[in-house]
């Protein structure tokens, strides 16, 4: 057995994450201070021993491409192998519509010529929108111990309706696959999936001879009667980002010291960009608590409840609450913000108050002067 | 590839006069300022004025300094043509010796510097912390035409008596030198920066190498035997902040200064980053009755006390009820609940176990002659409960207290 070889789709589509991902795609938003959310599952498969990973690009994809450079942060920068950028479409010379991602099985018969060279004997296909701390290698242990053809893991804690849930039977076998159903029921799919680089190739090939795009339709529905579908049960923290509240919730929760702990454990590091930013300066004029602090920041005002990404600057008598400023804001003297996300690079200006409703935050978009 | 200057920065001191901290590790790998070491000063310094070759040579306890420079990818110093090489001491076939001097280390790389036959040669040290332009140093240089140029700065006349002294004509032109004068002429503070031009300099090492009376030093032989032979060498102005954190207390100062507005060395200064290699970890992570002021904090932290005007590097924790003030805690070093740290300077790694006392402010001694800051080496463990005086020096066998 040959490890594995990661593949990590990163694609536009509908959610609500509105002005986050104005410029970018779901997996370089900025998550915990000081990554982007694609660096989890990144950093999962670098943990797990893969020295292969080949990123499907789709969208505004600038910002991810910026982040990822070649590898280098992750050790994936290599002669042979390492990280490779895949933009899929570019090479699709037949395809009808251009702009829409139309499913995982069109992107991967686009470049089914990659795949065709993967080194090693088995995949794992994710997305970049989930922080989580995974051993993949556990899941490739449990892939092959069964025995299976495809192996998804999966968690018991329900999410929304855009979630796909899965109904195992009494040996934990995958039988039915449900989307967009009321009231979520059964295990929730985290969009993880192992299976040998053999049935991946046979897969995309009968998918494109069949004009069949859909992942989830064509390979877990239509022919998930055929294949041994396993699930692999994860307990651990996952974070699916779709939402401006669930992305604000999400951030919230790294102030929690036993969620930090967990998905920042020592065994399995998360790997970000490394930055050149000093030491941050902390000397508030009131109190700075229950904050995560990014290096780079200048916090004299006050800071509750917040997350502060690199070089963020809070002048005195400022007042932050429960918010998630991203790198480079500056919050000028007597601004009071509550309940607000900032994009890159926003100013809030002297004695502004900006005030969003606890549960739904206000978002200022990248760039802007408030 | 030719190169016009090439930069040779001396890391190979065992820095004894920092006791503790450099029982395992040579000083320039000394932490600094949470989220650097010694080295990366005098490192982006160089980066910063576009010289991209440089040799480091290094003697004392190198593993550390080695397996942070790697290959220099932090500073851009890993070239194609050029970059950060290590240079320590080898063996040739007729024989092979230490570095016995800062001149005998250089001389022993000729063969190093002649590979990029460069103009001039700029010769740093690893344990001064400040932002120079070295640029436009070597252009002052070149403008002069001289054989050396040695940066200075002025010290107030009174301290003038523990420098490297430098006297000048009206062109800045040094006409003195003098090691720690009893009676200064001048106020002109070697900063043991020089930029040779290289085939003077070599000339010097090799007539320096011959004379078995000669300690093979910079400041004893090479200056002296130059200004004797009426060398044109002039002295370049510097009025940043300039710091040789050669001692515990200068260390400690040199971290405090950071902290200190006006002092010249501003940590959150944009127009000339000072670059290092940062480990892997989440941002600082300050509790719900965490209490910071006047602090320098780097990521990985996690504070649930109070930390007033201190330096907390990379990775260290205090815990509920602790409280650090005018210290610098260095990475990885865990305060546990209520331990108390104050003037003091914390080693890499050290545990601090509950309840514990590591040093007191000036103002607790009895007698101020007898009171200094505590400095725990790395690794050291202090049981929960016990207590560290003032002035004392740990390092992790504990049991032994170091004398200064």
């Amino acid at each position: 057995m040959k490890g594995m070889h990661g593949i990590i789709f990163s694609y536009e589509k509908k959610t609500g994450l509105r002005e986050l991902i104005e410029h970018r795609v779901h997996g370089s938003i900025p998550f915990a201070g000081d990554y982007r959310v694609v660096d989890f599952m990144l950093s999962n498969m670098v943990n797990a021993g893969i020295t292969d990973v080949g990123v499907i690009m789709h969208g505004k994809c600038q910002s991810l491409l910026d982040h990822l450079g070649t590898g280098k942060s992750w050790d994936l920068s290599r002669r042979t192998g390492g990280l490779t950028l895949l933009p899929a479409f570019a090479y699709a010379e037949n395809r009808d519509s251009v702009g829409q991602f139309r499913g995982k099985m069109e992107a991967l018969g686009c470049v089914v010529e990659y795949l065709e060279h993967i080194r090693q004997d088995h995949v794992v296909l994710c997305d970049s929108d989930l922080v989580i701390n995974l051993p993949l290698q556990e899941v490739l242990n449990a892939h092959v111990a069964a025995g299976a053809d495809i192996t998804a893991v999966c968690t018991n804690v329900l999410g929304d309706g855009s979630d796909t849930y899965f109904k195992l039977d009494d040996i934990g076998r995958i039988r039915d696959t449900i989307y967009n159903i009321h009231t979520p029921e059964g295990c929730r799919c985290l969009n993880i999936f192992v299976l040998s680089k053999a049935l991946l190739l046979k897969l995309v090939e009968d998918c494109m001879a069949h004009n069949q795009f859909s992942f989830r339709r064509y390979v877990l529905q239509e022919r998930g009667r055929d294949l041994h579908l396993n699930a692999y049960i994860w307990d651990g923290y996952a974070a699916r980002i779709n939402t401006i509240e669930t992305y604000f919730q999400r951030s919230m929760e790294m102030l929690r010291p036993e969620l930090r702990a967990e998905l920042f454990c020592p065994q399995r590091p998360i790997l970000g960009k490394e930055n050149d930013a000093p030491s941050s300066y902390i000397d508030p004029a009131g109190e700075c608590v229950n904050a995560l602090i990014a290096d780079g920041c200048d916090v004299r005002g006050t800071v509750r409840g917040s997350v502060l990404f690199r070089g963020v600057q809070i002048e005195p008598g400022a007042v932050v609450e429960n918010c998630v400023l991203f790198k480079g804001t500056v919050v000028k003297k007597g601004a009071v913000v509550r309940n607000v996300i900032t994009d890159k690079y926003v100013t809030i200006r002297e004695n502004t108050p900006l005030v969003g409703a606890g549960e739904y935050p206000l978002v200022i978009a990248r760039g802007m002067e408030v | 590839m030719k190169k016009e200057c090439v930069a040779m920065l001396l890391a190979g001191g065992q820095g004894s006069r920092l006791y503790v901290l450099t029982g395992d590790m040579a000083k320039p790998a000394v932490p600094f300022g949470g989220k650097f070491r010694i080295i990366d000063f005098p490192l982006s310094n160089c980066t910063n004025s576009g010289i991209d070759t440089v040799g480091v040579l290094t003697q004392y306890r190198p593993l550390e300094l080695n397996s942070y420079i790697g290959n220099g990818q932090p500073w851009e110093l890993d070239r194609m043509d050029g970059g950060v090489h290590i240079l320590p001491p080898y063996q040739s076939a007729t024989g092979a010796s230490w570095y016995k001097g800062t001149a005998n280390a250089i001389y022993q790389n000729i063969g190093f510097v002649d590979m990029y036959d460069p103009e001039y040669v700029a010769v740093l040290s690893g344990d001064h912390i400040y932002k120079m332009d070295y640029s436009d140093m070597l252009r002052c240089h070149k403008q002069s035409g001289a054989a050396c140029t040695i940066s200075v700065m002025e010290v107030p006349w009174s301290e003038a008596s523990r420098f490297g002294i430098m006297a000048v004509d009206g062109e800045d032109r040094i006409t003195e030198f003098a090691e720690k004068p009893k009676e200064p002429k001048s106020n002109l503070a070697s900063m043991g920066i020089y930029i040779f031009t290289w085939q003077k300099l070599r000339q010097y090492l090799m007539e320096d190498e011959a004379d078995p009376n000669s300690s093979n030093d910079f400041g004893k032989n090479i200056i002296p035997a130059m200004l004797h032979n009426g060398e044109s060498m002039m002295a370049y102005r510097f009025d940043g902040y300039w710091k040789d954190v050669g001692t515990l207390d200068s260390l400690w100062d040199a971290n405090m200064d950071m902290l200190l507005p006006g002092s010249g060395l501003n940590l959150l200064d944009k127009s000339w980053p000072i670059y290092g290699r940062t480990p892997v970890c989440p941002p600082t992570l300050l509790g719900p009755k965490a209490d910071v002021a006047n602090s320098a904090v780097a990521k990985g932290c996690t504070i649930f006390g109070e930390v007033k005007n201190s330096v907390m590097s990379t990775g260290a924790t205090v815990g509920k009820g602790a409280t650090v003030i005018y210290s610098v805690v260095m990475p990885g070093a865990v305060i546990e609940d209520g331990a108390t740290v104050s003037y003091a300077i914390v080693g890499e790694n050290c545990h601090i176990g509950a309840g514990a006392a590591v040093g007191a402010p000036p103002e607790s001694a009895a007698d101020p002659d007898q009171w200094g800051i505590a400095v725990l080496g790395p690794d050291t463990a202090v049981g929960p409960g016990e207590t560290v005086a003032p002035r004392t020096m740990l390092d992790k066998s504990h049991n032994r207290e170091v004398k200064a």
